[in-house]
């Protein structure tokens, strides 16, 4: 048995251990009393700029409620498509060592979108649509599956980083905290997952492709992590909480010297592990 | 508001700098900018922001056709022209 099948054994017996029903695990208010805080305020997007230092605290605490509504928005969208690529890839041939986890990654991330669809759509009445666009593309053999668990990972271990300090965060209305709590426990055993099939696969694949092919996969996944950012600055979110030039907020915001540090730190575990697996060539630009 | 030369140099600077290999004057308005890589499909996100703030009104993404961002022209079309 290989190292990589016994995590996937590991993982599994896990998730069965750790299996939740998501109807009827929380606890729904009926209403939520905006005047309370949703995400942390450090972890609130605008954080640190002279719009924050701004607002009064009822405006901070409805702006971190929208930003929490962005946050379990853009893990909705993300867990949609993260959902259509696992499905595909289930007994799919030459994947019969990862099938049996697939089937926990799949029902797991589906109870992830009902933990965070029933908050926006209870309490905000909408989600926040997506704004990634996917082009047709031809692909080397090995790539897809590459980025597309490489994206995975990406999106994932970002994720965590604000789900673990909100899960601690005993300021936030105890929902919140709760499905913090709730998805970082499940993506604990995602992460090691997704951290293994990356460099396998990447080990497997790469050194077939060509240098140009390899600069692509690194060009598309640098892009991908600064991308994968942008989506925490949402324009929507400020219109949603009352604030004036929502568009030029979001780049004054994204652009300042705070956010870069922050998103470095917040990043900082996942860029290092693909500069020590070879898999980046350099620091991305975030 | 803008006037549509405005928009398009609008447009043709951000697209050259996103880019940034190429200049705003090597690009005309129908200059292939996604079959040609000049944006990939990553920055058409940051794009759709961009044209956001230019129109002041939010895109539905998934209700756009094939086609809408092959170009300056087919972008001031379907995002500007009323």
């Amino acid at each position: 048995m290989t190292d990589f099948t016994k995590t996937v054994r590991k993982l599994c017996d896990a998730s069965v251990k750790d299996y939740v029903n998501p109807y009827s695990y929380l606890d729904w208010p009926e209403s939520m009393d905006l005047e309370q805080w949703f995400t942390s305020p450090e972890l609130i997007s605008l954080y640190g700029t002279d719009t924050f230092e701004g607002l009064t605290e009822a405006q901070r605490k409805k702006l971190s409620f929208f930003e929490a509504v962005n946050f379990f928005s853009l893990n909705i969208n993300g867990e949609r498509a993260l959902v259509q690529g696992l499905a595909e890839r289930l007994y799919r041939k030459g994947n019969d060592a990862i099938t049996s986890y697939l089937h926990h990654f799949l029902d797991e991330e589906n109870k992830h979108m009902v933990y965070f669809g029933g908050f926006c759509t209870k309490y905000a009445g909408k989600t926040y649509p997506d704004k990634k666009v996917v082009f047709p593309q031809e692909y080397e053999p090995g790539e897809r599956d590459f980025l597309f668990f490489a994206k995975v990972l990406v999106f994932e271990e970002i994720v965590d980083v604000y789900n673990v300090a909100m899960s601690r965060d005993e300021r936030l209305v105890p929902l919140a905290r709760k499905i913090n709590l709730l998805h970082h426990r499940d993506e604990a055993r995602h992460l090691v997952f997704g951290r293994q099939i990356v460099k396998d696969l990447f080990s497997v694949y790469a050194p077939q492709w060509s240098d140009e092919i390899k600069q692509r996969v690194r060009d598309y996944l640098k892009t991908y992590l600064a991308v994968a950012w942008k989506e925490y600055y949402n324009p929507e979110v400020y219109r949603d909480s009352g604030l004036a030039e929502p568009y030029e907020i979001h780049e004054t915001a994204f652009q300042s010297a705070r956010a870069r540090e922050h998103r470095k730190r917040v990043s900082k575990g996942c860029v290092t592990y693909l500069l020590e697996n070879n898999i980046l060539d350099e620091e991305p630009v975030l | 508001m803008k006037t549509e030369t405005e928009i398009r140099e609008a447009l043709r600077s951000w697209i050259a700098n996103t880019n940034g290999k190429v200049q705003p004057e090597q690009l005309s308005d129908e200059t292939p900018i996604i079959e040609q890589r000049i944006i990939t499909s990553l920055q058409v996100m940051d794009l759709i922001f961009f044209i956001e703030k230019l129109s002041d009104r939010s895109i539905d993404v998934e209700s756009l056709k094939v086609g809408v961002f092959r170009n300056i022209n087919a972008i001031y079309d379907n995002f500007f022209q009323d």
